[in-house]
């Protein structure tokens, strides 16, 4: 028994209303998660979840959290998903639907990923921009993310050379 | 003492079907039932324990027998452990208690014919 091993989901968070957004916290999704849970898997799912579940990063300006979920049972959590359609807040109910994007085993894995996606998503919002401000913007996070990425490729070949 | 040794168990032609005889016991010794209705009551025990991919899991009530309540139930052989479990903690029926009584279990529908508990030796 050398390491005890989870699966962590990143997941994105789609909301009609983006006022709304704002609202999300990390303990509404995890009743959200654990009923979509129940409701799918019944008591079996949820006993099965329930031990090693946790809600570990919520960013609610742009939607992304991450889910721990234990390797056993991470395929149950990832197939409830779908279910959910609102979260529940304060007793006001925000329909939404979640996206799974990326399975990793570690946050570090994730948040490699999520870098990466990032600035696909920011090219991909290059074009559509109206202003000449928006553009210069974009640009500017787009060389950010990219330098952020090229350090971590330099610090990773000074770590083999030493 | 011999070493551990490392075994694989690999089935080959394993059965398509299992094949379940049970019978169902209930609080009040009168009640009646019809086939739709006891496919409704372990189609809920699945519900509450396996939820909705649970429940949605096929199965078939073969025979029925209303006087002794007797069944015989299909599923395919994933799902028999599912189905097992289910029917062992299905406690409730229209607010009666009831309990089901596995008789046989058997991947071949001809063994569930014979019943070595019920023979009567001269």
């Amino acid at each position: 028994m050398v390491r005890v091993k989870s699966r962590y989901l990143l997941c994105e968070i789609n909301v009609s209303d983006q006022s709304k957004l704002l609202l999300l916290d990390d303990r509404a999704i995890n009743g959200a998660v654990k009923d979509a849970v129940a409701f799918t898997h019944g008591d079996y799912g949820a006993a099965q979840c329930g031990l090693g579940f946790s809600v570990k990063y919520v960013n609610a300006h742009t939607g992304i959290m991450f889910l721990r979920c234990p390797k056993s049972s991470y395929r149950l959590i990832w197939s409830a998903l779908p279910f959910i359609t609102s979260i529940e807040k304060r007793g006001e109910k925000i329909p939404c639907f979640l996206n799974c994007l990326h399975v990793g085993g570690t946050i570090r894995t994730c948040q490699k990923f999520l870098v990466r996606y990032n600035t696909q998503q920011l090219h991909r919002m290059l074009p559509k921009c109206k202003t000449k401000e928006e553009k210069a913007q974009i640009r500017r996070a787009i060389l950010c993310s990219s330098s952020y990425m090229l350090k971590g490729r330099e610090e990773r070949k000074k770590e083999k050379d030493d | 003492m011999q070493p551990a040794i490392f075994e694989r168990v690999v089935v080959k032609n394993s059965p398509v079907y299992q094949y379940m005889k049970v019978s169902l016991v209930l609080e009040h010794v009168q009640t009646k039932l019809t086939a739709v209705e006891l496919k409704h009551l372990i189609t809920t025990g699945l519900k509450s324990l396996y939820g909705e991919v649970g429940a949605a899991f096929p199965f078939d009530l073969l025979t029925f027998e209303e006087d002794t309540l007797t069944a015989v139930l299909r599923v395919y052989s994933r799902g028999l452990v599912r189905l097992w479990s289910s029917l062992t903690l299905l406690g409730f029926f229209q607010q009666q208690r009831c309990a089901f009584r596995v008789l046989q279990v058997s991947p071949y529908l001809l063994s569930l014919t014979g019943n070595s508990r019920d023979l009567t030796l001269d």
